[in-house]
């Protein structure tokens, strides 16, 4: 498939794109959180597509799963509203002060940190401790 | 003299309505009486009574409001050697139950525990010779659901089997009693001390976080041997609220707080929040995995569709390629959510456990100098190409393009 963007053309391989996403909407929905950070590496290294092609398209394909995702989850009981009533709230606030944050934090530090606590919560849901 | 036999019948139905109010079952001389009608978000409440001498007594204690619980059958039947790949499924499993043992039953209790997660709530009733008082969730009704690969390939539950009969129902419940209440001490306590002229007391710790209303307390030393139930009320107070579908009470502001914290930590380190979110949720508060994830997906909704809004304004947004990957993305949306009721709470942690560790790894490696040094250059050349949209947008000029050299 080519895709055309701001006067270039691209060439994506979207029998790997599709299976890729398939498969990360799976895990994604199953689990209930976005995919973002898997499906930015998919578009970017697994179809060689540039950064300023990804940020956009990604999050549109990952807007349909969380669709999806969230209409299913619905249908079968899982939706608590006033738990949703508390979270969502406190997922915009965090939108509006995490830029005032960005701009004073180095953004390699925060991954680092990030992996640190990652790992760590990875351990522990797999028993390790 | 007529009038007195009127009057020594009259007191003699009196007394036998007194008694009656002091909870004593239909001819089986156990009575049993509680020392609070209302609790505050848990608390302890001091049952007393008697029993015939040299009975154990196990006292039920179970709330009106109920949970939903299901349960995938896919172990090898030991008779068939087959995988009956059967959903258990109930509406109706009180949200909380407990079953008190006499104390000296506490050796098993313990013995229990230290099976780990391997336990089985029906052997420790029979450990405990409980099995005859367990009542309150066995009224559950339980659907069971014949599962297919195709079936949860298209998303279905499965064909619904027919009804299970009294006995079976009560087996499955006991399962699903475990899959809800996950550890033995959260259903079994050893806390009813029975002296040997069959009275009885038993200081009953109710915990925190349960849900509210009306709750029962039922004393029985068999089958057919049960007082009358008394009852107690339990309050939930602002900040605790009462999350109907998780059947758990929780303090608002702590899911409030994390929530906030974690999607600020989410923006800065450039991962959705809910990777951190869904397992510290099931971790802190004894939440359902179902419910976690049904109900954080939504959250990160409206941040993704005002993302889509920004990049769609200035024309950032190829909508061929994003639909194209997108629809895959729908197919695999739908099939997903059916699979997090297949799985227990201790899957849902390991698996999550691995994903984490991938995602960990894919972020470790976007902080290597030869992956920092590549995306340097393409983080410039996004903001450089962004800036232009932008310029474009504000212009509205209809054949604007970006440089070829990138």
């Amino acid at each position: 498939m080519t895709v055309e963007f701001w006067g270039h053309e691209f060439k994506v391989n979207i029998v790997m794109g599709c299976i890729g996403g398939f498969l990360i909407a799976v895990v994604a929905s199953m689990f209930g959180f976005g995919g973002g950070p898997f499906m930015v590496p998919l578009m970017t290294v697994g179809l060689g597509l540039p950064m300023y092609l990804v940020v956009g398209s990604s999050l549109l394909a990952i807007f349909f799963n969380t669709m999806m995702g969230t209409m299913r989850h619905y249908q079968f009981g899982n939706f608590d509203l006033l738990f949703f009533l508390i979270m969502f709230p406190a997922a915009i606030l965090g939108g509006f002060i995490a830029p005032q944050i960005a701009k004073r934090v180095s953004p390699l530090v925060v991954k680092r940190v990030a992996i640190a606590g990652l790992v760590i919560l990875a351990l522990n849901l797999l028993g390790v401790y | 003299m007529k009038r007195l036999s009127f009057f020594i019948v009259l007191t003699a139905a009196l007394f036998v309505c007194r008694s009656g109010v002091f909870a004593s079952g239909p001819g089986s001389g156990i009575t049993l009486q509680a020392d609070k009608t209302s609790l505050s978000n848990g608390g302890t409440i001091t049952i007393t009574g008697t029993a015939p001498a040299g009975k154990p007594v196990y006292i039920e204690v179970w709330s009106e409001k109920q949970v939903r619980a299901s349960r995938f059958d896919s172990d090898v039947d030991k008779d068939t050697g087959k995988r009956p790949y059967i959903l258990y499924m109930t509406h109706e499993i009180p949200a909380y139950y407990k079953l008190f043992v006499p104390k000296d039953r506490k050796e098993n209790l313990d013995k229990i525990k230290k099976e780990g997660q391997k336990w089985s709530f029906s052997k420790a009733l029979k450990d405990m010779g409980a099995a005859q008082v367990y009542s309150a969730p066995a009224k559950a009704k339980v659907d069971r659901y014949q599962a297919t690969l195709m079936g949860s390939i298209i998303g279905s539950r499965g064909d619904l089997l027919p009804q299970l009969d009294e006995k079976e129902n009560a087996k499955r419940s006991m399962q699903l009693v475990k899959v809800r209440f996950r550890s033995p001490d959260k259903v079994i306590g050893a806390e009813v001390e029975v002296n040997p002229d069959g009275t009885y007391k038993a200081v009953l710790n109710i915990r925190k976080g349960l849900a509210p209303g009306k709750y029962n307390i039922v004393a029985a030393i068999d089958k057919n041997t049960r007082s009358q139930p008394a009852a107690f009320e339990n309050n939930i107070t602002f900040p605790n609220v009462y999350l109907g579908n998780a059947g758990t009470s929780l303090n608002l502001f702590g899911p409030f707080f994390l929530s906030l914290f974690i999607s600020i930590f989410g923006v800065l380190m450039g991962a959705g929040g809910g990777f951190i979110m869904n397992p510290l949720l099931v971790s802190f508060w004894p939440l359902p995995h179902t419910v976690v994830a049904g109900t954080v997906m939504p959250t990160v909704l409206f941040s993704q569709g005002s993302g889509i809004y920004n990049y769609s304004r200035i024309k950032f947004i190829s909508w061929k390629l994003g639909v194209a990957i997108g629809l895959a993305m729908v197919a695999g949306g739908f099939i997903g959510p059916k699979l997090t009721e297949l799985i227990t709470l201790d899957q849902f942690k390991f698996v999550f456990g691995w994903i984490l560790l991938v995602l960990a790894g894919l972020m470790f490696w976007q902080t290597t100098p030869g992956y920092l040094a590549k995306n340097s250059k393409e983080q410039a050349i996004l903001k450089e190409f962004k800036k232009r949209a932008e310029e474009c947008a504000k212009t509205k000029e209809a054949a604007c393009a970006l440089p070829k050299n990138r």
